[in-house]
């Protein structure tokens, strides 16, 4: 085999290894969460990337073809600080979607606190408890699905943040736009029991337009503006997500 | 630097970072400055402006939010703020289109050559009026009739009442609410002394176990049923008991359900009342001071009572109800034992003979066993439209009544009555209208000439309807109505177009006692007016322009706020300043400070209520609740060989009534209500499969629809709904009536099922 093309052929495994192994990691949900896998591959990155540095420079040098050298200086400063860098964005991504990542703004506590309440009605309570979402319960419901739906997703977050960081959001805090009902409809649209309401065949075109929310009939799917008081939602929370689901 | 310089010049480095970093900070900055599309999720649909109001249909009157895009309804959003919680069903999210469906009435048609043909407002009134001068003349008052309904809006009945009872001299004012109603109205009168429920939505999440009977809540007040839900999901111990004939989709979620055969209720209620007894439940304090005990005329005593109920035990009445008796022993255990028990019910228990006997049945189940006033514990009467308790219960618009409960047999009451509408003495005619079957039964008699039909669909809706079309074609009805062509307009001399929803303002009052405010958002379409206006120019035309003087939505509230105040409803506190900022107010409330009164009869919480006992049950003379020894009569209409089912009608969740509305919505119109639903078993012994067209004959008449097979029914038990004017149910209903209400018995009638031969 030619060698450029065999060095093309290891970069690409590389590469695609690199992006195989979160998503394998992903995969395995509930063994291992993903997030620790991005960090470790991170550290590792980075640990290996200082030491190879400091062996080649200090302990190898003389040893080294001058080539050789050149090539594995190049792993250490720009490979392994690249394959850093992503393991962190991916972390941040990945990390993210957790639901205590949500809680650490204070203006998300109530809803969290209602979610993981075992005697509240809101939906978002009912799908967490029963299980129906087994984990990041707030990205599950806020990503929109489809093609860009992470993006949307990202974007809200960050939107988020900002405005939690320069204190520019209104108390209580409200939904920005139409909620995009596909989030509902991934899961339900096609099950019997969604089938079998008459009114839903007739909404479809409304429903996945947004013109009409799954939230009007079914929610409301958090506490209200005015049923979101931190001391309620503060009892107990802790030790619930501490313990995880429970209740019925 | 210097001005003159011709140097030329570049950026510093640091005029460079300053650049880039306030280019980074305005990035930052979009989503604030009206670049927002990019950063946030856009609205499906556009709004200019978002206003508070409520639902157009049924009796539980959710609060919504109405979004105003060019001077049109775009969207409707549930209230977050209204007791739904932002929460609406199907037929409320219908109300962004319905103003703009097709089928709008536009203009006024006068019928010329047996053809209605549009007329201008004026040539319209001028017939109607002279119409109704010359009858009252030649043939007095009471030829002529108002026949209204429980979705106008309270202004609109309360002067369509004091015109017709206090102007024209006739208490012929009756209308829908009589077929829906009557029998929750005389259920709690004559336990209480004063209709409408005790207790509020707000006991729903307090009940610890729901007795709903005869109604399917999940389909016809589906909001409720959300709450009951709710209820059920933070307490998984709350039991749910259902008494209903069918296995509506309301009995998919209960923890006990009786299939009670159609028009058993007393035997069933007087047997849970047999299981009180027994097993120990009564409520000492209750009967000792706060209940009394009547038997037609008679007064009776606790033991007369006991040696009544002695004969319904469970066992002996298992076989009239269809149910065991194990199961009324547990509903009767569920029931008693609870901490609070809460009972809803509705057209089941209303629309039968013995419908009175079986409201207040349930209310002495509540009183005898103390689950009464108390958060959580009360006798609760769902209803099925938006303003037919506070329009035409509240105003009396019915044909024996007179406004806050007064009656018309009631010499006092009539003065009072005079007094108040500023009439001489002696106006209010002593005779009591013709309730409805009676008053249709009059048109085809010749007895009544003219009748004045706001807001409602006679000509579908009537039991046993062919029966009384002769009568609608004889006399001279004026039709008023929102979309054109009707059952009713069919018969129609004038047609006359209404205003719909928010093109018109005014209060209507919900099941829970609450008034609350429909604003005026847009205009109606062509030439539709608002119901007032209409009664206003008849007023005038008819010689009693002084005696409706109010003439404004608010000014037409103010004077009816005004008159409630002479009586134990006094809501003079809710001033129309609070009902456009409040989600609505609950009743009595007699001062603009007053909160509303959640829960009736309990001195501390009902401004109305007096002492320091646990009851004031200030509606009777004696202060005390009565609790009635009912017997279970004959049911109606018994099946024999020749009718061998017995015929069930009721509604679905995605209809309103008759389908004028709902029919042209476009989310709603697709969904077909013409359907027989038959037990496969009965299906199989008639050789019917499904989708077959078939024949249900009754003993007045005969209706076409598809078979649907399945065991929602019982055997020897078939279903429809009343929605649909291609199959007129009420060709084969029965017009029988209970006795105290003149409600007519829909829930029952014996009928035969063929297959249609083609
Ligand atoms: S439950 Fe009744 S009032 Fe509420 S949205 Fe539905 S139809 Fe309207």
């Amino acid at each position: 085999m030619a060698r450029p093309l065999r060095q093309s052929l290891i970069a690409f495994m590389t590469v695609a290894g690199l992006w195989a192994a979160p998503a394998w990691a992903a995969g395995m949900r509930d063994a291992v969460s993903s997030v620790d896998i991005f960090r470790s591959i991170g550290i590792a990155a980075s640990v290996a990337g200082i030491l190879l540095l400091i062996l080649v420079q200090y302990v190898y040098r003389k040893r080294l073809s001058h080539s050789t050298y050149h090539r594995l200086l190049l792993v250490g400063v720009f490979l392994l600080p690249l394959t850093a860098t992503w393991s962190t964005t991916a972390t941040v991504m990945e990390g993210t979607k957790s639901v205590q990542a949500c809680r650490s703004c204070h203006v998300m506590h109530p809803f969290v606190n209602d979610m993981t309440n075992p005697s509240s009605p809101t939906l978002a309570a009912r799908h967490y408890r029963n299980n129906w979402i087994a984990k990041d319960q707030c990205y599950a419901c806020h990503v929109t699905y489809g093609a860009t739906g992470t993006l949307a997703g990202k974007r809200d977050g960050f939107r988020h943040w900002f405005h939690y960081v320069t204190n520019t959001y209104p108390d209580p805090i409200q939904y920005v736009g139409s909620y995009a009902n596909s989030n509902c409809l991934s899961c339900h649209q096609g099950t019997g029991k969604w089938e079998r309401v008459k009114s839903h065949q007739t909404l479809v075109g409304e429903l996945s337009a947004d013109r009409i929310a799954c939230v009007t009939c079914h929610g409301p799917p958090h506490p209200l503006p005015h049923e979101r008081t931190v001391a309620m939602a503060n009892r107990d929370a802790s030790r619930r997500m501490a313990g995880g689901p429970d209740g019925q | 630097m210097p001005p003159d310089s011709d140097k030329p010049r570049g950026l510093t480095r640091r005029e460079l970072v300053r650049v880039l970093g306030t280019s980074v900070g305005l990035a930052c900055l979009t989503p604030l400055a009206g670049c927002g599309s990019f950063w946030e999720r856009q609205t499906a649909i556009p709004v200019d402006s978002w206003h508070k109001g409520v639902c157009r249909f049924c009796g539980t009157g959710c609060g919504v939010m109405i979004g105003l895009k060019d001077n049109k309804v775009a969207d409707v959003k549930g209230d977050d703020d209204a007791h739904n919680r932002g929460r609406l069903c199907i037929k409320g999210l219908a109300t962004r289109d319905i103003l703009y469906s097709e089928g709008r009435a536009l203009h006024p048609m006068i019928r010329k050559n047996g053809e209605l043909q549009p007329a201008s407002w004026d040539e319209a009134m001028t017939l109607v009026a002279r119409r109704f001068k010359d009858a009252i003349q030649a043939n007095g008052p009471d030829s002529v009739a108002f026949y209204g309904s429980g979705q106008l809006y309270t202004q609109e009945s309360y002067t369509a009442n004091k015109l017709f009872k206090a102007g024209i001299g006739t208490n012929n004012v009756d209308g829908n609410p009589r077929l829906c109603m009557a029998s929750a109205v005389t259920g709690y009168t004559t336990t209480f002394g004063k209709d409408e429920p005790a207790g509020c939505y707000e006991d729903i999440d307090h009940a610890e176990c729901f007795f709903i009977t005869g109604s399917n809540t999940l389909e016809c007040h589906p909001i409720i049923w959300e709450r009951v839900r709710d209820r059920k999901r933070s307490h998984p111990a709350t039991k749910i008991i259902l008494v209903d004939p069918r296995k509506t989709p309301t009995a998919r979620h209960v923890d006990l359900h009786l299939p009670i055969l159609p028009g058993t209720d007393v035997s069933l209620y007087n047997a849970m009342i047999h299981v009180f007894l027994e097993e120990n439940f009564i409520d000492a304090d209750m009967v000792e001071h706060y209940l009394s005990f009547q038997e037609g005329e008679q007064k009776r005593t606790f033991d007369d009572f006991t040696r009544h109920i002695a004969k319904y035990e469970p066992e002996t009445v298992a076989k009239t109800c269809g149910v065991t008796a194990q199961d009324i022993r547990e509903a009767a255990f569920l029931f008693a034992s609870s901490k609070a028990t809460l009972s809803l019910w509705t057209m089941g228990l209303n629309q039968q003979v013995q419908g009175t006997a079986s409201n207040r049945l349930v209310s002495a189940m509540h009183l005898l066993t103390g689950h009464f006033g108390r958060p959580g514990a009360t006798p609760f009467s769902l209803t099925g439209q938006p303003n037919a308790c506070g329009g035409v219960r509240d105003t009396g618009s019915l044909a024996h009544a007179l406004p806050n409960g007064r009656l018309v047999a009631n010499p006092k009451h009539r003065e009072e009555m005079e007094d108040l509408w500023n009439v001489p003495r002696g106006r209010i005619s002593p005779k009591p209208g013709h309730h409805t079957v009676a008053l249709f039964d009059a048109m085809n008699r010749g007895a009544v000439k003219c009748c004045l039909v706001m807001c409602t669909n006679p000509g579908q809706t009537l039991p046993n309807v062919t029966a009384y079309r002769e009568g609608m074609e004889k006399t001279f009805l004026v039709v008023v109505d929102t979309f054109y062509p009707t059952e009713t307009t069919k018969f129609a001399d004038v047609v006359l177009p209404a205003a719909l929803w928010v093109e018109k303002e005014g209060v209507t009052g919900n099941a829970e006692r609450r008034y609350h405010l429909y604003p005026k958002l847009v205009d109606p379409p062509g030439e539709a007016r608002s119901d007032l206006e209409i009664l206003v120019d008849l007023a005038t035309r008819l010689g009693y322009g002084d005696l409706i003087a109010a003439r404004t939505p608010r000014d037409v509230w103010d004077e009816w706020r005004k008159v409630s105040a002479h009586s134990q409803y006094n809501f003079e506190g809710i001033t129309y300043e609070r009902l456009q900022k409040e989600r609505g107010i609950l009743w009595p409330c007699p001062t603009e400070t007053h909160p509303g009164t959640k829960r009736r009869y309990v001195p501390g919480q009902d401004p109305m209520a007096s002492g320091t006992g646990r009851f004031d049950f200030y509606g009777k003379p004696d202060g005390r609740a009565v609790v009635w020894l009912d017997h279970q009569e004959e049911p109606l209409d018994l099946y024999s060989d020749e009718y061998p089912l017995i015929f069930n009608t009721g509604r679905i969740l995605e209809h309103w009534h008759t389908m004028t509305i709902t029919g042209q919505a476009p989310t709603l119109k697709d969904i077909h209500p013409d359907y027989l639903e038959i037990h496969p078993y009965d299906a199989h012994r008639l050789k019917i499969t499904d989708g077959d067209p078939v024949i249900v004959k009754s003993r007045r008449g005969e209706v076409e629809l598809r078979a649907r097979l399945s065991d929602i029914v019982r055997p020897g038990m078939v279903f429809a709904t009343m929605h649909s004017a291609r199959h007129l149910i009420n060709q084969s209903t029965h017009d029988a009536h209970d006795p105290f209400s003149k409600q007519p018995a829909f829930k029952r009638c014996a009928v035969s099922v063929r297959t249609k031969t083609v």
